[in-house]
């Protein structure tokens, strides 16, 4: 046990010292938006691993959040640190009204719901005045990449351990998981499916607005294609399906290997940048067929099964995937 | 007011283009129970292979339509034991899994089309795209296009003809006891891989079709999926997932809906508009307008 919080603040140590070590802006960058990835990867995650609804318009609460920060800032002249609590609000809205009629109903519908209200809010943008339409919008810029790269790296490991300490330690996963595997007998056992599930939608919703707001200081132009595309929301998907749905430690795998693969993808192979799209679905679609637990839950299955097999007699081995990994 | 009649003709014609983008959708719902991700994308397949033989064969796309049917067809019948593998797995949430996973196909079949075909826009052409029927009525003056027509006859002549092998024939009888009970209709010695793979190889032919008719009305590119997807799932949830007899009237009103919103107000509102409804539907009657959706 010690051994492993050694290991624990050691990584920690690490990941404080990056920007000391690695002095290179570029590569700089590369870390920090990975951390972006690995937060938007396990945010969304929360809904999908953990309650069993897909919400493939994630990408929603990103774009919300970033044009919050960018409308306040550019309109309301705020500093950056006074939008994020409002964008986080906004988001959290946003969860609230797209979530109260859908998550009452099976996940086809709220997969549905998501999907549609993704492309309205990108069309409203588009349309609107205040936020620039298809010109997109301009922050005031502040170049400093080790600031973004704290920033990052304290949002998403708050909200790692947040996600840590409710989904695997706390009543609150518990609740959820009762919900995801059957929500009727959760019911009779007197949990609201409908609040908790909404419950964990802001907790999946929120850190993506916050994320949104990070970014669009950071790259300081946000347009409705790069913040509300469809692109937020795909890699998000695969990250999280390609490395493990309903673990922590798993899509920010999957985002981790993803994200490396598509910056050495767009780096060396530009011209064929659509050719990423194929690949986006294709390890989607294969790890639906091939990795049902994605890359991590193939893993400690395999880990699972060959201690068992060691330590315990065959009888009392659980068939079960569901022992937390953090 | 002199456009009043014009915003109703125009959005029956295109309402009924819709019927053929969702009925076969809320078929392959009522039959497997999966929502597939990549509906627009059969769509925009098919209008590309329209274009394709178009050009090739110089044949007029409303000829063209058997064979873009059964290319379509084949296609999805072969897919289909991929996806039902995918939704009958002992593995994770079947359901779950096949929303992944028609998405992942989605953006597969979406990334192949922009390296294949490029970015650009197509029309198909055809011998009746250039006459219109003019009608006028008291002063007031409505356009048809023949096209629009024909569309709109091809549309009714398919949802008559599922109809007819739906409530006539053994295979129609089969796919309807499967998509009441799947187990009892298994005992009842139904093949329900196969019929589903019938029922996914039409669904898809269907589709591919109507993405023909859309390029010889409208114009094709290859990022016209989401746009056909997400008027496809607005029909079903309207008319209830699965629920068949409701995706005509369903299909009318968001044909109704788009003509006023292009004639009277603007059309950038529109995406806006059908979400509102969607939105509305789904807080007050999630079964549908009939409330007879699974």
């Amino acid at each position: 046990m010690s051994r492993k919080y050694l290991l624990l603040i050691l990584f920690c140590g690490i990941l404080l010292a990056v920007p000391s070590i690695v002095r290179d802006t570029f590569y700089l960058r590369i870390v920090t938006e990975a951390f972006m990835w690995i937060g938007l990867a396990i945010s969304w995650d929360v809904l999908a691993g953990y309650t069993g609804y897909l919400n493939f318009g994630h990408g929603i609460f990103f774009g919300v959040g970033a044009y919050t920060t960018s409308i306040l800032m550019n309109l309301c002249g705020w500093s950056f640190f006074m939008t994020l609590p409002v964008s986080a609000l906004v988001a959290a809205v946003v969860a609230v009204i797209a979530g109260i009629p859908t998550l009452r109903l099976k996940g086809a519908y709220f997969a549905i719901a998501t999907w549609a209200l993704a492309r309205a809010i990108q069309q409203m943008v588009l349309v609107a005045s205040f936020t620039g339409g298809p010109d997109g919008m301009r922050l005031p810029p502040f170049l400093h990449p080790g600031f973004f790269y704290y920033t990052m790296l304290i949002v998403v490991g708050g909200v790692f351990a947040l996600n840590w300490f409710l989904l695997e330690k706390a009543p609150f996963g518990l609740k959820v998981k009762a919900i995801r595997e059957d929500d009727q007998s959760a019911m009779s056992l007197g949990l609201n499916p409908t609040k908790i599930k909404l419950q964990a939608f802001l907790l999946s919703a929120v850190p993506a607005g916050i994320l949104g707001a990070i970014y669009a200081y950071w790259i300081t132009y946000i347009d409705p294609a790069s913040v509300l595309g469809d692109m937020v929301t795909d890699q998000a998907v695969v990250m999280a399906v390609f490395g493990g749905l309903g673990t922590l430690i798993g899509p920010a795998i999957g985002a981790v290997i993803i994200f490396l693969f598509k910056t050495y993808f767009w780096a060396y192979l530009s011209d064929y940048q659509v050719l990423y799209l194929i690949i986006l679905g294709g390890v989607i679609a294969a790890s639906v067929v091939f990795l049902p637990n994605g890359l991590w839950g193939t893993i400690t299955s395999y880990r699972q099964s060959d201690k068992a097999l060691k330590h315990e007699p065959v009888s009392s081995r659980s068939d079960d995937k569901g022992d937390p990994h953090v | 007011m002199e456009l009043l009649p014009q915003a109703l003709i125009d959005g029956l014609l295109i309402g009924g283009i819709y019927i053929t983008i969702a009925i076969g959708f809320s078929l392959a719902y009522g039959v497997m129970h999966i929502i597939d991700f990549a509906v627009g994308e059969w769509i925009m397949l098919g209008a590309f292979l329209g274009y394709y033989l178009n050009l090739w064969s110089a044949l007029d796309p409303f000829i063209l339509l058997p064979a873009v049917f059964l290319a379509f067809f084949l296609i999805g019948y072969l897919i289909q034991p991929l996806v039902y593998r995918v939704i009958s797995g002992k593995k994770g949430n079947p359901v779950l899994m096949g929303l992944v996973f028609t998405f992942g196909l989605g953006l597969m079949f979406r990334g192949s089309a922009l390296t294949g075909f490029g970015f650009y826009s197509h029309s198909i052409p055809s011998a009746i795209s250039q006459n219109s029927f003019f009608l006028e009525m008291g002063g007031m003056f409505i356009t048809i296009p023949y096209v629009r027509l024909a569309g709109l006859l091809y549309a009714l002549a398919v949802t008559m003809v599922l109809h007819f092998v739906l409530k006539k024939t053994n295979f129609g009888r089969a796919v309807r006891a499967l998509s009441q009970h799947r187990e009892a209709s298994g005992l009842m010695g139904i093949n329900a891989k196969r019929i589903s793979s019938y029922v996914y190889g039409i669904y898809v032919g269907i589709s591919a079709m109507t993405g023909v008719i859309i390029g010889s009305i409208f114009t094709i590119n290859a990022q016209m999926g989401g746009e056909y997807s997400i008027l496809a799932f607005f029909i079903v949830v309207l008319a209830g997932m699965g629920y068949l007899p409701g995706v005509p009237w369903a299909s009318f009103l968001l044909g109704l809906v788009q003509s006023f919103f292009l004639i009277y107000l603007n059309p950038s509102y529109t995406l806006m508009a059908v979400f509102g409804i969607l939105f509305t539907i789904l807080l007050i009657s999630p079964k549908g307008l009939f409330g007879r959706g699974v």
